[in-house]
């Protein structure tokens, strides 16, 4: 059972994407992308229930996996070659040179080590890439049907697309799953090429550009992660994620040694989860097709940089190095927050968002108490599913009105009223009790608490949050009082939206069953207390309580009754807007009457803070200070 | 039970409470410059006038933004009353607070949306400033609960008198005080038409009176926090307090965005800074 | 009960939006003598709002041309009932000087329903607080509160 579920999760979407590939039939593949996802979504549950596990496949596959690292750096310094990119290059040189050194001379007993093995929070992650990921699968077929006849081509790319959409769920599966170090780092390098090649997939110059950046950045990641391995194993002698866990405290005791792989691993992640000063490529990405942005940007790659953070947290706690993740988390969730206030393009806004909040994980890694790790195991699926609505809204906004823009989305509502409303409960869910991110994030500031530094950061960081989520809702809803026109829509794109948004609400209701059921058997195991005492599905700790039902109770009768009450009002009690008495309107649009009784359109616009959150003038600081950071966190230890 | 009791007491006293100290705040304020001024029970009248007038409205949404706003005002005072997490309630305060926004935001008017933006600008203001306070209160309790505070044997004003006047900044923000009533002023001082109001009207507008009502309760509440120890010194603090308010507010102009955002995040990072080494020092 | 509260509180807290329809600005400064400390209206629960949708009481003044009458009429019809509307000042009950000029329409009951009118030019504050009593009293005997 357990060896079909594993082969199901990691390899069927390797043979899936295969077929993919060679496929041109549309109905077909829709079926197989509809049929794969239903099964990946049924047999992550079937994990779910099954719990923990350890499991070595036949030594046949350590070998395929072998040849597969090598196959993905040789395919990575072509493109390097080609593109004449020295860093790209010179970076997959060490790394098949490392990699040779190490597979063939370092490493003795080959297929000693389990491949696979599972926890709570391995098996939380491959809920969130099993179902979040597959439901973009699904939306991406609606949506790329659209984005081709859009773009008038002759042949169609989408076998080409969904391959490595396909293909990066079963790496994803893979990199959660994976025990040793090894299979890690295959399905690791994986995600990386996936990523070059879905960010490149319009094959514009941009395109290109972006891609080719994503690629240096990944593959420095890559590198640090090899080393990092390679280290790791000089020290504990073992390539045994599950091993080197177990045995964590034994080496945080022995202290210094320990801490350079754990520096380049955790910098692994920082590069992976698009942290600065490597933002660039996250917000670049969003050139692609926006299921790739969604899939691979937002709730699922980059949550692969967070994972191996969040993983390795127990091993580096109590060190100085810990505190110095927490500082770096902090400050890039507060200036990641800033870029995303002062800008007006709602897929760089998601993009921003999804940096502040992945270093909002990070810092709870870094905060290392078990009342922050559940923070960051909460945050990191709470957030995958919001943030994967909110990039699928945008993506289906943008079809139908051709800009991203969220000046361009005001009066939405009367043009997508359900797309509309989806997104406004995405916006939502991110930002207010009592849903779960806002409980996570209850959590994370109240386990800051008494280091003031990072408090202040994360005051700082929360007040902008709110800022940029809350104009965007509101400004989505400014109609007239009119009835909407119902709206056409794909039902592959219709299908996944209504399913996240209420996956991401009713998740949030049964946060203490998830709690109680996925996080605190993990954070016990590795921190041997337990953080929150439930109450009536309250969490309680000395430092606080968070009341879940009482305010879902009574914030959801005010929600209903109030809705009951806007029911009963009729087009008699609307009236135009006030323009100081002057107001006109024109096809729905209000102005005012001007000179010579000419129509002026009323047009506003949000403050952006340009002098306070400008882009090129933050990005440059913000750089400096996190590379900063980064080198403090590595030679700190020497001092 | 004494947890129900107190939490329907809220419900009911606080914005009874909440309307006479807006009362006596306007009796004051008329004192000062030298008028007579309306009866103490003035907000009263004027919200049941409002409660009576016809619904008027661009958008349903309106509506459902001004309950929403009501209901997460009056959550966060029964959450302060039954001795909950601070930081909760600071959160549930921000539910009441979007929404108002997101009210303002769903009309086109040009008055609102600028009304809603200024409103947004005020809430980054003092939303920090407020984390910063019930972080600093948890320094000296040890929790974040409400509770916990009556624990303590001295006044926190002791400990935190710096972080007192970090609060006073947000509390002249949040009750729409001069010099940071720049989304819309507690008086009817024209500036963008009524701001962040301007839409909202007769019904609606009652609703958002009352949960205004119910947010000087939060934030006085928040106040006396400050001196636990007695319910005589509790009442003195929060007294003067308010005068001061007033004081600031009839002495002082309007003052720019800019100079809110600056000052605001400026002035409140220092004084916690200076406040937290004073507490380490200690 | 309820109901009775409601009009106590319609007598006691008449809010004024002053539209100026084309006045010499002689009645605006009047009307803002209103709430000086001398006057102090605000004792009677008058405030200037400044907004429609938020008013009770509309003060026009001056005279309605051809030009600010639909700006009258909406102003008016934002305001949610029950509302009054009081004309001041000569140009206001009638048109004024300007009676015959070519573009004027006339008074301010030309296009909106007038309740009370205040004569003078310009009106003293002290018969603009009169008229907006009178005003007052007309709306407690519309709501059957004179005993």
């Amino acid at each position: 059972m357990l060896d079909t579920l594993v082969f199901v999760t990691v390899l069927l979407p390797f043979l899936v994407a295969a077929v993919l590939l060679v496929l041109r039939e549309q109905n077909l593949r829709k079926v197989i992308l509809v049929a794969t996802a239903g099964v990946l979504i049924l047999s992550s549950l079937a994990m779910l229930r099954g719990g923990a596990f350890i499991m070595s496949p036949a030594p046949l596959w350590g070998s395929l996996v072998t040849l597969g690292d090598f196959l993905i750096l040789a395919v990575v310094l072509l493109v390097g070659l080609k593109r004449k990119n020295q860093i790209i290059v010179w970076l997959t040189v060490a790394q098949i040179v490392g990699l040779i050194w190490f597979d063939f001379f370092m490493v003795k007993d080959h297929g000693a080590t389990p491949a696979f093995f599972a926890d709570d929070l391995s098996l939380v992650m491959v809920l969130v890439v099993s179902i979040v990921g597959s439901l973009i699968a699904v939306y991406g077929i609606g949506y790329m049907k659209e984005h081709e006849e859009h773009l008038h081509l002759t042949t169609s790319k989408q076998p080409q697309f969904f391959f490595f959409i396909v293909l990066f769920l079963g790496a994803m599966n893979g990199l959660v799953l994976a025990n040793n170090m090894l299979w890690m780092y295959f399905f690791w390098e994986c995600t990386t090429l996936c990523s070059f090649m879905l960010i490149g997939h319009d094959d514009t110059e941009i395109a290109r550009k972006n891609a080719e950046r994503a690629l240096w950045m990944n593959v420095l990641g890559g590198t640090a992660f090899l080393f990092g391995v390679m280290l790791l194993y000089k020290v504990t002698g073992t390539l045994s994620l599950q091993e080197i866990l177990a045995r964590g405290p034994e080496f945080a005791v022995a202290g210094g040694a320990i801490l350079v792989p754990m520096f380049l691993l955790v910098f692994a992640g920082m590069t992976k989860a698009a942290q600065a000063p490597f933002q660039s490529w996250l917000t670049g990405a969003m050139v692609a097709p926006t299921p790739v942005s969604a899939l691979l940007h937002s709730s699922t790659m980059v949550k692969a940089g967070v994972y191996i953070i969040v993983r390795l947290a127990p091993i580096y706690a109590g060190t100085y190095f810990s505190n110095f993740v927490a500082l770096f988390g902090a400050f890039v969730f507060l200036a990641t927050a800033c870029l995303a206030a002062g800008q007006s393009n709602g897929k760089k806004i998601l993009a921003y968002s999804t940096i502040s909040n992945l270093a909002l994980i990070i810092a709870c890694a870094g905060i290392n108490t078990p009342a922050a790790i559940t923070a960051a195991i909460l945050l990191i699926l709470f957030h995958a599913i919001s943030k994967a609505l909110m990039f699928l809204c945008v993506g289906a906004i943008e079809q139908k009105i051709g800009s991203r823009d969220i000046e361009d989305m005001r009066g939405l509502f009367a043009r997508m009223p359900r797309t509309a409303l989806v997104a406004v409960i995405g916006i939502l869910t991110m930002t207010l009790p009592p849903f779960g991110m806002l409980m996570a994030k209850w959590m994370a500031i109240e386990s800051a608490h008494g280091q003031f530094l990072l408090m202040i950061m994360l005051a700082l960081g929360s007040g902008v949050t709110v800022l940029f989520w809350c104009r965007w809702a509101g400004l989505m809803l400014a109609t007239p009082f009119a009835k909407a026109a119902p709206e056409a829509q794909d039902g592959t794109i219709r299908g996944p939206l209504y399913l996240l948004a209420g996956l991401a609400v009713v998740l949030s209701f049964f946060s203490p069953l998830v709690y109680n059921g996925l996080v605190a058997p993990v954070v016990a195991m590795y921190y041997k207390t337990a953080p929150y005492v439930l109450r009536y599905g309250n969490f309680e700790s000395a430092t606080g309580v968070f009341l879940v039902y009482p305010l879902f109770i009574l914030l959801g009768l005010g929600f209903f009754f109030a809705l009951r009450q806007t029911r009963k009002i009729t087009a008699a009690q609307a009236v135009g807007p006030y323009m100081c008495g002057e107001q006109t309107s024109v096809d729905g649009k209000p102005g005012f009457l001007g000179p010579l009784g000419q129509n002026v359109t009323a047009v506003s616009g949000n403050y952006y803070l340009e002098q306070f959150f400008g882009e090129a003038m933050l990005s440059k600081w913000i750089n400096v200070i996190a590379l900063a950071v980064l080198v403090i966190m590595l030679f700190g230890g020497a001092l | 039970m004494t947890k129900i009791l107190l939490a329907v007491l809220a419900l009911v006293a606080a914005p009874i409470l909440g309307a006479l100290i807006t009362g006596v705040d306007r009796r004051i304020t008329a004192w000062l410059q030298s008028r007579y001024g309306p009866p103490i029970l003035q907000p009263l009248y004027d919200v049941l006038k409002l409660l009576g007038k016809q619904p008027m409205l661009v958008n349903t949404w309106q509506a459902l933004c001004a309950y929403v706003y009501l209901v997460g005002a009056a959550l966060s005072v029964v959450l302060l009353f039954t001795g909950s997490d601070l930081l909760l309630i600071f959160f549930v305060l921000t539910v009441g607070a979007v929404f108002l926004v997101m009210g303002a935001l769903a009309s086109p008017s040009p008055y609102s949306q600028i009304g809603g933006q200024r409103e947004l600008l005020q809430m980054l203001a003092y939303e920090p400033l407020l984390i910063l306070v019930f972080a600093s209160i948890a320094m000296v309790t040890g929790s974040f609960k409400v509770s916990s505070v009556f624990e303590l044997s001295r006044p926190m004003l002791y400990d935190l008198p710096l972080m007192f006047i970090v609060l006073g900044y947000a509390l002249t923000i949040k009750l729409r005080k001069s010099p940071f009533d720049i989304s819309a002023s507690a008086h009817a001082h024209q500036e963008l038409v009524r701001g962040v109001y301007t839409e909202y009207s007769g019904p609606y507008l009652a609703m958002i009176e009352i949960a205004h009502w119910y947010e000087v309760i939060l934030v006085l509440g928040i106040c006396a926090l400050f001196w636990s120890t007695s319910f005589v010194g509790m009442i003195v603090l929060v007294a003067l307090t308010y005068l001061a308010e007033i004081l600031v507010d009839n002495v002082t102009a309007r003052l720019t965005w800019r100079v809110m955002l600056k000052s605001a995040v400026g002035m409140g990072l220092v004084l916690t800074v200076v406040n937290m080494l004073w507490l380490y020092a200690q | 009960m309820l109901g009775n509260l409601i009009n106590q509180g319609r007598i006691k807290s008449p809010w004024v939006v002053h539209f100026d329809c084309g006045s010499c600005n002689g009645c605006d400064i009047e009307v803002l003598a209103c709430l000086t400390p001398l006057y102090d209206i605000e004792r009677f629960g008058i405030l200037n709002i400044g907004n429609p949708k938020h008013a009770d009481v509309l003060l026009v003044t001056g005279t309605v041309n051809q030009r600010n009458k639909h700006v009258l009429k909406n102003i008016y019809d934002q305001m949610p009932t029950p509302k009054a509307v009081i004309a001041i000042g000569a140009c206001g009950c009638s048109g004024g000087v300007f009676r015959e000029a070519y573009n004027v329409v006339g008074g301010v009951d030309k296009v909106i329903p007038v309740d009370v009118y205040v004569p003078g030019c310009p009106a003293r504050p002290e018969a603009i607080i009169d008229g907006v009593v009178a005003a007052l009293e007309k709306v407690k005997k519309l709501l059957g509160m004179t005993a």
